[in-house]
C-alpha cells in the first residue's frame, strides 16, 4: 500500500509525518515520535495502557490507525505537564503509592485525567466506573482510587494543596511512609521499559511457535527466510554453541526446540531482520515438517503405565516429589472422634503483568554478551547463558531492565537464549516484544492442582491427624516444578501444630503450557485446601472458625510439619487482629449469612452499580426538565 | 428467599521468607558520597514492589541522610555485587538487610575520622537527616562537611554488605529440616453477596492483618497487601486459563478474566510487627503472603451466604449456580 502525509498536533506542537497505513496510532506515537509513555499491554483495547486523548476524548491507541489522527489533537501522558512538573493528579498517585511497577500508570493517570475532566464532582462509584476500562494488576486499585479522589478535592479546593506533599519524618526513616521515589517517573511516562528502549542499527526479531502440543521436528528448512531481503539471520537450536538447557532446577528446556516440541507455542526458530513486519514475512518462510506424538493433558493420566514420555530423561514423568512426615499418623487418626474427608482443586493461573516479555541483546567493545529484559534472576540467567553459549561467566551480562510486574512469570529465561544467539550471529543490537497473545501462550503459569484430605480432630476440635496429598501439573517443561512442591509441601497443613501428618506433593510432565514460579509458589494452592478443611471441621464441631484455629495454631516452641521449632509465632496476634478489625460476630460456620449481625457495616464497599457515570447525567436532564 | 444474600469466611495462613530450603545470600556496596549524599549498588531490586524506596530509607537511616539523597546503582550483573533473584518475598529481608550492613560499615569508617576529629568517643556519634553530631556536646556539622573532613583525611568512606539467610534442605524420607529462619503469619476476613439469581460473588469489604515483621514503609506494605488481595479475589473468582488438548484458548484479555477498579472490595489493612531478631532490620516480609489466605476467606463466606462449599477454583457465575441447583434438589429430597 502506498504511504501518505498526515498532519496533526501532539501536545500542541504540530507535526507532519509520511506514513504506512497500516500503522496503529500507538506505533505512531511510540515508533515515530519516541513518546513511550502510552504502553502497549494487550493490543486489543482491553487493558486500556495505551490510552491518549485525541480531541480531548480518551482513547485507546492501540485500537486506532494512525491514518485517522488526520488534523487531530492528541495528548499523551507526556504532555500533560512541563517537563519536570507534575499536575494534581499526578502527584497525588505519588502521594498515595499508586504505582507499583508502573507500566499500567500511564494509562491509568490518562484515564484518572479524562474522569476528573469529564465530572470534577466525580463520587467514588462513578470513578471507578471510569477506570473500569484500565487494568492494574500490582495494586488492588485501592491506592488509584485513593489518589483521584486526593486529586478532586484538591483541585476543587475541598482538601488543601498540602494533601499533596510528603509526609514529616520524626526520629528515623524506618516506618516512614515515604513516597516511592520512582513514582514521578512512572506518573509521567518518562520510566523506559525494555520495549521502550532503542539502539543505533537494532533488528528485531520474531518468533516461530509450535501448534502442536507433542511432536517430533522431522526437519527444519530456514534458506527461503534467510534470503527474504530485510533478514539478517534465523536461528534455530542448531546455532548453539554451548550445553543447551534452562531451569530453575532442572536444566530441561532447550533454547529453541530441539528435536521435539512439547507444548503448543514453544520456540522453533527466531527471524532477526531490519523490521518487525519483515521478521514477521520470514517466520511464514521457514518450513518445518512436524510427526505429531501422542499428547498428555492430564496429570492423573501422566502417572498411568504406558503414558507417553515427555522427557526421555524422565520415564515416569514425574518431576518431583516431596514427602513430609511427622509422628504417627495410623495412631493419630485412631485418637480422632471425627475424621473429615475431602478433595480441592485449583486453577492454571496467568501472571497477567501489564508489561509482556521484551529483550534487547547486544555484543559490546569488550565482547561481552549483553541482555537487557526485565528478568527477575538476573544472577542465575548469566550462569544458565553462559554454558549455553559456551563462554567465559564475565562475557555475558544480564541487566535487569524496569520490571513491568513479574510475580514470579519473569523468573525463567524464555527468550533471553534466543536474543543473544542472533545478537552474536549479527553483531547487531536486536529487541523482541512478545505479543499480548503470546505471552499467555508462551510463559508458565500457576500450578493447576488437585488435593486429597484427610483430617482426624477430637470432638474440642484438636487435630489429631492430617493426611495430604497434592498432584500438579507441571506442564511441558521443570521450570520452578520442584520448587513450588518444596514450599506447597513444608506450608501445607497451615500455621497449625500437627503432631501427627503425612504430606505428599507431586508434580508431573504434561503437553499443557508449562507451570512456574508465581507469587505464592506453591503456597496458596496447599493452604486453599487446608483453610477450607479447617472451615468444614469447625462446622461439624460447632465451633467458631477463630476458636479452632486458635486451639490448633502455632506457638513459640511449635514444631512445624518439618519439625523445625519455632522461636515465635504470631498467628495469635493476626487472628485477634483480623477478628477485632472485622467486628467478626462469634459463632460455628453453619450458613448463618442470614442472621448475622456483623455484615454491611463499615470497611466494606457498596455493591457495584453499573450505570453510575449515566445516573449524573440523566440527574442533569431532569433538572433541565424541571427549569423548563 | 431474598435474591442477594451475604455471609463472612476466614482464613489463615503462614509464609517463609526467603529462598526455600536452602543457604540464601545477597551483596550490596555502599559509599557516603560528597556533598552528604549516599550511594549503594546491589544486583537486584525492583519489581514493583517498592523496593528501591525501601532501600533509600534504610540506606538514609544507616548513613545519617534523606532517602531522595540515596542513589542506587543496581540489576546488573556486571557492575554491581550478587544479591541473587527477584522473588521468594526476600528482597526487602536479604537485599534490605545487605544494603543496611554495607551503609553501616561506611558509616563507621566516617564516625571513625569524626571521633578523632573530635575527640570524642566514636559510640558518642549519632548522625540523621543530613547531620552529624556527637551526643551531649555541641560538636555538629552537615552531612557533606563530615565526608569533605573524612576524605581530606585521606579515607573514602565506603563499605561492604553481605546478608545471610541460613535454611536448611529437607530430609528426603520424612521432610524434617528448618527451610527457613523467618516465617510471617496472616489472616484475611472476607465479606460477600451473592446474587443467587446471576450466581455472580462480589467481594464487599476484606479485612487483612499480617505480620510483617518491622515495617519499614507501611503505606508500601497496605499497596502489597491490597495488590495481593486482589489477586487472590481474581483466583476465587474469575480468572481461569484453560487449554483444549494442550491449545491455549484464554489468549487475550477478552477471554482471561481480571478483576478491575468495579470489582475491588474495601481492604481494610492491620499490620502486625513482631521483629524478626536473626537480622539487623528486624523486618521479614509481605509480597506473596498477602494473597494466601484470599481465596479460602471468600470461598468459606460465599458458604457462610448460600451454603455451598465451593471446592474447585474459579468460583465462576456458572459454578455457583450449577451447586446451588444441586443444593436445592438436595435439599428437596
Amino acid at each position: 500500500m502506498p504511504e501518505f502525509d498526515i498532519d496533526f498536533t501532539v501536545n500542541g506542537r504540530p507535526v507532519s509525518r509520511r506514513i504506512d497505513p497500516s500503522l496503529r496510532l500507538l506505533d505512531l506515537l511510540r515508533e515515530g515520535l519516541a513518546l513511550t509513555g502510552a504502553k502497549e499491554g494487550c493490543g486489543a483495547g482491553e487493558c486500556g495502557t495505551c490510552s491518549v486523548f485525541i480531541d480531548g476524548k480518551l482513547v485507546k491507541s492501540c485500537l486506532m490507525p494512525a491514518a485517522k489522527a488526520q488534523g487531530a489533537s492528541i495528548e499523551t501522558v507526556e504532555g500533560l505537564a512541563r517537563p519536570g512538573e507534575l499536575t494534581p493528579v499526578q502527584k497525588a498517585f505519588h502521594r498515595t503509592g499508586a504505582s507499583q511497577c508502573g507500566y499500567c500508570i500511564p494509562g491509568m493517570v490518562m484515564a484518572a485525567t479524562s474522569a476528573l475532566r469529564e465530572n470534577p464532582d466525580a463520587g467514588l462509584e462513578e470513578l471507578k466506573e471510569r477506570m473500569g476500562g484500565n487494568i492494574c494488576r500490582c495494586t488492588g486499585y485501592t491506592k488509584i482510587i485513593e489518589a483521584v479522589e486526593i486529586a478532586r478535592d484538591v483541585v476543587a479546593g475541598k482538601l488543601p494543596q498540602t494533601a499533596l506533599d510528603p509526609e514529616g519524618v520524626g526520629a528515623s526513616w524506618i516506618g516512614h511512609n515515604t513516597a516511592r521515589l520512582d513514582a514521578p517517573s512512572k506518573v509521567s511516562g518518562r520510566l523506559a521499559y525494555a520495549g521502550d528502549m532503542v539502539m543505533p542499527g537494532m533488528l528485531h526479531m520474531q518468533v516461530l511457535r509450535s501448534p502442536h502440543a507433542h511432536a517430533r521436528i522431522v526437519r527444519i528448512d530456514t534458506s527461503e527466510a534467510e534470503a527474504l531481503p530485510g533478514v539478517a539471520c534465523v536461528v534455530t537450536a542448531d546455532d548453539v554453541p554451548g550445553e543447551d538447557g534452562f531451569g530453575v532446577f532442572v536444566h530441561d528446556q532447550p533454547v529453541m526446540a530441539r528435536g521435539k516440541v512439547r507444548h503448543v507455542g514453544e520456540a522453533v526458530a527466531a527471524v532477526a531482520a531490519e523490521s518487525v513486519r519483515i521478521a514477521r514475512e520470514a517466520l511464514k518462510l521457514i518450513r518445518v515438517e512436524y510427526e505429531e506424538l501422542p499428547g498428555l493433558y492430564d496429570p492423573e493420566d501422566a502417572l498411568k503405565p504406558g503414558a507417553p514420555v515427555i522427557h526421555d530423561y524422565c520415564p515416569d514423568n514425574v518431576v518431583k516429589h516431596i514427602p513430609v512426615r511427622k509422628g504417627d499418623i495410623e495412631a493419630g487418626f485412631a485418637a480422632a472422634d471425627v475424621i473429615i474427608e475431602d478433595e480441592f482443586a485449583t486453577q492454571q493461573v496467568e501472571h497477567a503483568y501489564l508489561e509482556p516479555e521484551a529483550g534487547l541483546a547486544y555484543v559490546d567493545h569488550d565482547d561481552v554478551v549483553t541482555v537487557i529484559s526485565p528478568s527477575q534472576n538476573i544472577t542465575h540467567h548469566r550462569h544458565m547463558l553462559a554454558d549455553i553459549l559456551a563462554r567465559p561467566i564475565n562475557k555475558v551480562r544480564f541487566i535487569m531492565s524496569p520490571v513491568g510486574g513479574g510475580f514470579g512469570g519473569k523468573e525463567d529465561m524464555i527468550y533471553q537464549g534466543m536474543l543473544a544467539l542472533a545478537a552474536l550471529k549479527t553483531h547487531r543490537p536486536i529487541r523482541l516484544i512478545f505479543t499480548r497473545e503470546e505471552s499467555i501462550a508462551c510463559s508458565a503459569k500457576r500450578h493447576p492442582s488437585r488435593t486429597r484430605y484427610r483430617m482426624g480432630l477430637t470432638n474440642d476440635g484438636r487435630i489429631t491427624a492430617i493426611e495430604f496429598s497434592l498432584l500438579a501439573d507441571g506442564g511441558a517443561y521443570g521450570m520452578s516444578s520442584e520448587g513450588v512442591m518444596r514450599k506447597a509441601a513444608i506450608l501445607s497443613c497451615g500455621p497449625y501444630e500437627v503432631d501427627n501428618l503425612k504430606v505428599d506433593t507431586k508434580v508431573v510432565y504434561t503437553n499443557n503450557t508449562p507451570s512456574g514460579a508465581f507469587r505464592t509458589f506453591g503456597g496458596m494452592q496447599a493452604q486453599f485446601a487446608t483453610e477450607s478443611m479447617m472451615d468444614i471441621a469447625a462446622e461439624r464441631l460447632g465451633l467458631d472458625p477463630f476458636e479452632i484455629r486458635r486451639r490448633n495454631m502455632m506457638r513459640a516452641g511449635s514444631l512445624t510439619h518439618t519439625q523445625q521449632k519455632l522461636n515465635s509465632a504470631a498467628i495469635d496476634r493476626v487472628l485477634d487482629a483480623a477478628e477485632a478489625s472485622s467486628g467478626w460476630e462469634p459463632g460455628a460456620p453453619t450458613v448463618r449469612g442470614s442472621t448475622r449481625g456483623d455484615l454491611a457495616g463499615p470497611g466494606t464497599r457498596q455493591p457495584c452499580t453499573l450505570g453510575a457515570r449515566f445516573a449524573t447525567a440523566g440527574a442533569d436532564i431532569e433538572t433541565v426538565k424541571v427549569a423548563s | 428467599m431474598k435474591r442477594k444474600l451475604r455471609g463472612r469466611g476466614v482464613a489463615a495462613s503462614w509464609y517463609g521468607i526467603a529462598r526455600t530450603a536452602t543457604i540464601d545470600r545477597a551483596g550490596a556496596w555502599a559509599e557516603l558520597d560528597d556533598g552528604g549524599t549516599g550511594k549503594v549498588v546491589t544486583g537486584v531490586t525492583e519489581i514493583g514492589e517498592g523496593i528501591l524506596t525501601l532501600l533509600c530509607q534504610v540506606a538514609a537511616e544507616e548513613f545519617g541522610i534523606k532517602p531522595e539523597q540515596v542513589t542506587i546503582g543496581d540489576n546488573d550483573t556486571a557492575r554491581s555485587p550478587e544479591a541473587a533473584h527477584a522473588g521468594a518475598t526476600r528482597q526487602t529481608y536479604m537485599i534490605g538487610n545487605s544494603v543496611a550492613l554495607a551503609c553501616r560499615e561506611a558509616r563507621g569508617r566516617l564516625f571513625d575520622e569524626l571521633a578523632d576529629h573530635w575527640d570524642v568517643p566514636v559510640e558518642d556519634l549519632r548522625a540523621f537527616d543530613g547531620f552529624a553530631w556527637a551526643e551531649n556536646t555541641n560538636k555538629r556539622m552537615s552531612m557533606a562537611e563530615a565526608v569533605a573532613l573524612c576524605k581530606q583525611r585521606g579515607v573514602v568512606p565506603v563499605g561492604s554488605g553481605s546478608f545471610t539467610a541460613h535454611g536448611t534442605g529437607l530430609d528426603p524420607v520424612d521432610g524434617h529440616g528448618s527451610p527457613w529462619q523467618a516465617y510471617v503469619f496472616g489472616t484475611q476476613v472476607a465479606e460477600v453477596e451473592v446474587d443467587t439469581v446471576t450466581g455472580e460473588v462480589q467481594v464487599m469489604g476484606i479485612w487483612a492483618a499480617h505480620d510483617v515483621g518491622r515495617a519499614i514503609n507501611p503505606r508500601g506494605v497496605a499497596g502489597q497487601i491490597e495488590g495481593g488481595v486482589v489477586q487472590g479475589l481474581g483466583q476465587a473468582l474469575m480468572e481461569d486459563y484453560q487449554t483444549s488438548e494442550g491449545h491455549p484458548v484464554t489468549h487475550g484479555f477478552a477471554k482471561y478474566i481480571l478483576p478491575t477498579a468495579l470489582d475491588i472490595p474495601e481492604i481494610n489493612t492491620t499490620i502486625v510487627e513482631d521483629p524478626d531478631p536473626l537480622s539487623p532490620l528486624g523486618a521479614k516480609g509481605i509480597g506473596e503472603p498477602a494473597l494466601v489466605p484470599t481465596a479460602p476467606a471468600i470461598m468459606n463466606a460465599i458458604y457462610d451466604a448460600v451454603g455451598v462449599r465451593i471446592r474447585s477454583l474459579p468460583a465462576t457465575p456458572e459454578k455457583v449456580l450449577a451447586a446451588l441447583a444441586e443444593k436445592r434438589a438436595h435439599d428437596m429430597n
